[in-house]
């Protein structure tokens, strides 16, 4: 009856911004991701390649509520960078490494095609 | 200021490909973007299935609603599903999801006139685009090609009917698992099993026996010419642990040391027929990195921060 919309799972609101983005109050170069309408899917390929990053001392994702359709991904760089370089460098990175990997499949399947 | 890239470059190696069915191993990235893309796969690769219909004569044995729900699992072929729209976010007919660019229209008239039952099935949807109709099973699953076969939606005995018109529409397996293209998407990691030769040869070839037997796939054998322990099979190995608790019954601890390699997966891939397996998973690789590109910091939210920077540094009489 009063159950909600299913697509409100992964739709955007209108009015709300898909990403926003708070400092930290206390600790500087630290800061908190609050991305909307997503969930694992990408909270946990962004904080593992930001564990990559060796300017970032910390970065974690955590999902508040199962029926809060938002995730927090927290970041915590030294002075030599900061989050939101952080953050644009692991989407770029797993970007070209997708980029990569559709490539490699393609070319793949272009070779099983021809030896089957 | 630009950092620098940690970009990875993974490696790909089919091993077995067919229409719906696909085995392959993927190397040098992270478990986090193997199960990204096996999420994707499951509930982010569009399909096109049937969402609405409209019954106009049922006098069969099931009610509208249990009919309705059966149409809407009927895989249908969707390779136009990526380039067509959502209805919610098609301009062409204000969202209310009936016109070409966003759905499809299916009907279905069937009467049982003898005495035999009828068996309606997906075959007895006519639909008004020859792109987007019931996936057709019988070829590829290796049944009898002059039967063809159809899902089974109701069996109608005599003077019982069917009539109805089905709006078919593009949607995601997040909404309902309906729309999900996958049967099943799995990943494992690839195991590397060390023998301690040393140890072995210490062990009779009863106990050699007995070790091969605990395990409950068949991952060693002994060879029948050096009569020694050989890995047959690691992938065989499912983490049980079985055979080292027996080399530790045996009180030999570190007969075999086994490891998961973090780095290398094995996906094994099933599609519904809705779209090819390898289209699959090209499309999962597609749709995460639409993800991601949503997912970039708008303007107006950088060049507030900026301001911000600007402002505490101002503050901190900088």
């Amino acid at each position: 009856m009063n159950a909600p919309d299913r697509y409100e799972r992964f739709v955007v609101p209108e009015g709300t911004k898909k990403v926003s983005y708070e400092r930290d109050t206390k600790i500087i170069n630290a800061a908190t991701f609050t991305i909307e309408r997503e969930d694992h899917t990408i909270g946990n390929i962004l904080r593992m390649q930001l564990h990559s990053d060796e300017n970032v001392l910390f970065a974690g994702y955590k999902l508040p509520h199962p029926l809060q359709y938002k995730i927090l991904v927290r970041i915590h760089t030294t002075s030599q960078s900061s989050p939101m370089q952080a953050y644009n460098q692991a989407i770029n990175d797993l970007d070209k490494e997708l980029d990569h990997l559709k490539n490699a499949f393609e070319n793949e399947v272009a070779k099983h095609a021809r030896d089957f | 200021m630009e950092g620098a890239s940690y970009q990875r470059f993974p490696k790909i190696k089919i091993r077995e490909l067919k229409d719906d069915y696909a085995k392959f191993e993927l190397r040098d990235t992270d478990a986090s973007v193997a199960n990204a893309l096996r999420r994707v796969m499951i509930a982010e690769v569009p399909t096109i299935a049937i969402d609405l219909v409209e019954i106009e004569v049922n006098s069969s044995v099931l009610n509208d609603e249990f009919i309705a729900h059966r149409l809407g699992l009927i895989p249908l072929t969707s390779e136009r599903a990526m380039s067509m729209r959502f209805s919610r976010d098609c301009d062409a007919c204000d969202g209310d999801g009936q016109c070409e660019f966003c759905s499809v229209e299916f009907h279905l008239r069937a009467k049982c006139m003898s005495d035999q039952t009828l068996d309606v099935t997906s075959n007895d949807l006519y639909s008004s685009d020859h792109t987007v109709v019931p996936v057709n099973f019988t070829d590829s699953a290796g049944y009898d090609s002059s039967e063809q076969r159809g899902v089974i939606i109701v069996k109608l005995r005599r003077g019982q009917e069917l009539r109805l018109r089905a709006i078919a529409r593009k949607g995601i397996g997040k909404d309902h698992a309906k729309w999900s293209p996958a049967a099943t998407v799995t990943f494992m990691y690839e195991p590397e099993i060390h023998i301690n030769e040393d140890m072995m040869d210490t062990l009779s070839l009863e106990d050699k026996q007995s070790f091969v037997e605990s395990s409950p796939t068949r991952v060693f054998d002994i060879d029948p010419n050096t009569q020694q322990v050989v890995v047959v099979d690691p992938e065989a190995y499912t983490y049980d642990d079985e055979v080292l608790k027996k080399a530790e019954a045996m009180g030999k601890p570190g007969l075999v040391e086994i490891y998961a390699k973090e780095d290398s997966f094995i996906f094994t891939v099933e599609s519904t027929g809705a779209i090819k397996a390898s289209q699959m998973v090209l499309n999962a690789i597609e749709i995460l990195k639409q993800k991601l590109d949503a997912v970039r910091l708008s303007e107006d939210t950088v060049e507030a921060d900026d301001q911000f920077g600007e402002l505490g540094a101002h503050m901190r009489g900088g």
